[in-house]
């Protein structure tokens, strides 16, 4: 009985740190994706306006607008590196 | 290759009874990039003035100007035509001078007879507006006006009114509100108006018309009918006009655009009196053809010299030179801006290294082939937009690479193929998958093969910024950019010594186990912190504030993982489709057939489609923006200034009229 017992609870706790895990990874790409909205939210919505005025602009424009989206993909990265480490 | 094509700069001076001939000749060579000339009143073009445009400018303007009029009312372009029998010059002359006016003419008067009728349609819709709200009212119109001694009121109140003076009213409800038409004496009309005005009137002017409303409006809305098949007869003529002339129109718009290109070329040279001088610049291996066919069609009454080019950063125009499959990618060049002269000119690297990291990304050979077709059926939609040929061409070749990649990692629409992967396996255990459990993934490693890229691609930028340096700047200046470039690499590379000495990493060096010096630093530790301090004084000797930058370095050479990263969700999604529409629905329902089985199959199938339309359509913008940027934002500012001016020839090509 003890036992098994114990090999309930440790596998419960496996369970557990494999959720944990996954929970972790979720955050970390969840959290840096809602920080790169917010920081190309105002950095998109002038490059438009830029780009309405100047065509010309388009490409430095599109340079400013994905600068903040670094940060998301080391969210994605830190959260394939929990899931598959 | 990594250079702009050599350009020269040609002086060309004759007098100015060459002035024709030499325009004509340069127009059809078209190689030469004039210079034009400016009046700054300095000491070298001194008594020169820009010159005035040929005879007859004005009258080929004219009859442009006719033509693109009626081209635009038409909406035609020189690009819905191909594959057409150029037009003769001489014929064309003669028709533009005898068909042209009668064209324009009728094609003026069709116009003008549409937009009166498109008028008087408007006008008979305003008059129907009007009489709307008396639709239901019991009497004619002509009742509420004409009296000398009675007024109406019409409009709309908030609720009914109560009126203590003699009056006549009609009410109504409707949806704006309660539509009043009120009959009072002209002297109690002030009064009751103001009281109206209390219920928040909103007066409407009673049209003076004759009879019911409801027949009137009728009248109108026949009479409108009527307009609008008139309106159609007269587009069907100017369709057929459109279809009979539409070549003439675009032939001769191309051959007058031409005449008036050269008749105010001299508006770009500068002349005195009696000669006229251009500075421009043609590619060096094209010099001596201009000589010998300038003097040959001027008898050699023209002098021609090849100028010394003093700025070279601030000067000739920029035609790339690079080898035939390069060139789609100079649409991204152009994009981000054409690179100087003098500068090394990248696009030979990025036309290779770009489908590399699309690749990556979309590694799938069922994608490659979907993409590929794409890049084959979409080219009909972007004929005659040099840019949308160059991105199908960019979109073909990505595709194919993305085909290889498919092939070395194993995947069809997230599928492993019959062989396993070549490489890294990029195969994630999802869900229940079996494909997942096959081959164990290899995520650590690619992520270390991207950084690896991202160590050369930055090492690569800043040498090319050494060298950018060393050509385009002067002096002392010149010195301290170079080191500084050499800085940055040194304090990446000390960095990354640094980090190689203390933890053992995968796929790349491990100098953890060098001869330790003294208290745990070994060779590697102080030879990589050497390096960090030796780049550090570099950078600060050029500009202190720079060493602000310094933790950019960590971020740009991390920021290539995402070549493993974003390629990974997209591998996640292709194989969660797969999960939930093979796995979940389909596989379950074929064990045991039946009719709701059969349905929720085909829901299966959808759910399969859809899943992997949305991925596809996610691969190209993942795929293809993220390798943009990365050469954008992680290489681009290592060395590139751009700005260079577009090499534009004075001459164009002729589509639809021969060459005279």
């Amino acid at each position: 009985m003890a036992a098994e017992a114990v090999a309930v609870e440790v596998a419960a706790a496996t369970a557990s740190a494999a959720g944990l895990k996954a929970v972790g990874a979720g955050l970390a790409v969840g959290l840096a994706g809602v920080g790169s909205g917010l920081g190309e939210m105002g950095i998109g919505a002038a490059a438009m306006g830029a780009v309405a005025e100047n065509k010309d602009m388009f490409g430095l424009a599109l340079l400013f607008t994905v600068l903040p989206e670094t940060i998301v993909i080391f969210g994605l990265v830190v959260a394939l590196l929990l899931m598959f480490q | 290759m990594f250079q702009p094509k050599p350009m020269s700069k040609l002086l060309i001076v004759a007098s100015k009874q060459q002035l024709e001939p030499v325009i004509t000749e340069l127009y059809r060579m078209n190689i030469f990039h004039i210079d034009d000339f400016v009046e700054k009143g300095d000491d070298q073009w001194e008594g020169f003035k820009i010159g005035m445009p040929l005879k007859g400018a004005d009258t080929i303007s004219s009859s442009l100007v006719k033509i693109r009029s009626i081209a635009s009312a038409f909406g035609i372009g020189s690009d819905q035509l191909d594959d057409v029998a150029k037009a003769k010059v001489q014929a064309l002359k003669q028709s533009i001078e005898r068909d042209l006016p009668a064209i324009a003419d009728e094609v003026e008067g069709l116009l003008s007879q549409r937009s009166k009728l498109e008028t008087s349609i408007k006008e008979y819709e305003q008059k129907i507006e009007a009489l709307r709200p008396f639709t239901d009212a019991p009497f004619p119109m002509e009742l509420l006006t004409g009296y000398d001694s009675i007024s109406c009121i019409a409009g709309t109140v908030k609720s009914k009114p109560a009126i203590d003076l003699p009056h006549e009213i009609w009410e109504k409800t409707q949806k704006t509100g309660l539509f009043i038409a009120v009959a009072v004496r002209n002297e109690d009309l002030a009064a009751v108006e103001r009281s109206l005005l209390d219920l928040q009137l909103q007066k409407v002017t009673i049209p003076a018309e004759t009879g019911s409303a409801p027949a009137l409006i009728a009248d109108y809305e026949q009479k409108i009918a009527g307009i609008h098949k008139e309106i159609e007869q007269i587009s069907a003529k100017m369709a057929e006009i459109r279809e009979k002339h539409q070549y003439f129109l675009m032939s001769s718009e191309e051959l007058l655009s031409a005449d008036v290109e050269q008749a105010e070329a001299p508006l770009r040279f500068a002349t005195t009196d009696l000669a006229f001088a251009v500075v421009g610049w043609v590619p060096t291996e094209q010099v001596p053809k201009v000589y010998e066919t300038l003097d040959r069609v001027c008898a050699g009454k023209v002098y021609t010299t090849e100028l010394e080019i003093e700025d070279y950063n601030d000067g000739p125009p920029v035609e790339y030179n690079n080898p035939d499959f390069s060139h789609p990618t100079e649409l991204f060049m152009d994009i981000y801006s054409r690179p100087k002269y003098t500068e090394v000119d990248p696009t030979l690297l990025m036309s290779i290294v770009y489908p590399i990291m699309f690749g990556l990304i979309l590694g799938d050979v069922g994608y490659g082939l979907i993409l590929l077709a794409m890049s084959f059926g979409l080219r009909s939609l972007v004929k005659g937009s040099e840019a949308g040929v160059q991105l199908m061409n960019i979109l073909r070749n990505c595709s194919i690479s993305s085909i290889i990649f498919g092939v070395i990692f194993s995947e069809f629409f997230g599928f492993s193929l019959p062989w396993g992967p070549l490489w890294f396996s990029r195969h994630i255990p999802i869900g229940a998958t079996a494909e997942g459990a096959h081959h164990a993934s290899a995520i650590p490693q690619l992520l270390v093969v991207s950084i690896w890229i991202g160590i050369l691609h930055i090492t690569l930028g800043r040498i090319w910024g050494a060298l950018n340096a060393s050509r385009m700047e002067h002096g002392h200046h010149k010195s301290l950019k170079m080191y500084a470039n050499i800085g940055w690499i040194l304090v990446m590379w000390g960095i990354i010594v640094l980090i190689w000495s203390k933890f053992p990493i995968i796929l790349m060096p491990d100098l953890t186990k060098m001869p330790e010096i003294t208290g745990g630093l070994n060779i590697a530790t102080v030879a990589g912190a050497i390096m960090l301090v030796l780049g550090l004084a570099f950078i600060a000797r050029e500009n202190a504030l720079d060493l602000m930058e310094v933790p950019t370095i960590i971020s740009h050479v991390l920021s290539y993982t995402r070549l493993i990263a974003v390629g990974l969700s997209s591998v996640a999604i292709a194989l969660v489709t797969n999960f939930i529409a093979i796995g979940l629905i389909i596989s379950p329902q074929l064990e045991n057939l039946t009719p709701v089985g059969i349905v929720l199959i085909l829901v299966g199938v959808v759910v399969f489609l859809f899943g992997h339309a949305l991925n596809t359509a996610l691969g190209i913008l993942g795929g293809g923006l993220h390798p943009l940027r990365l050469h954008y934002v992680e290489f681009f500012t290592k060395f590139y200034r751009g700005g260079g001016k577009k090499y534009n020839p004075f001459g164009m090509i002729r589509k639809l009229t021969e060459q005279n």
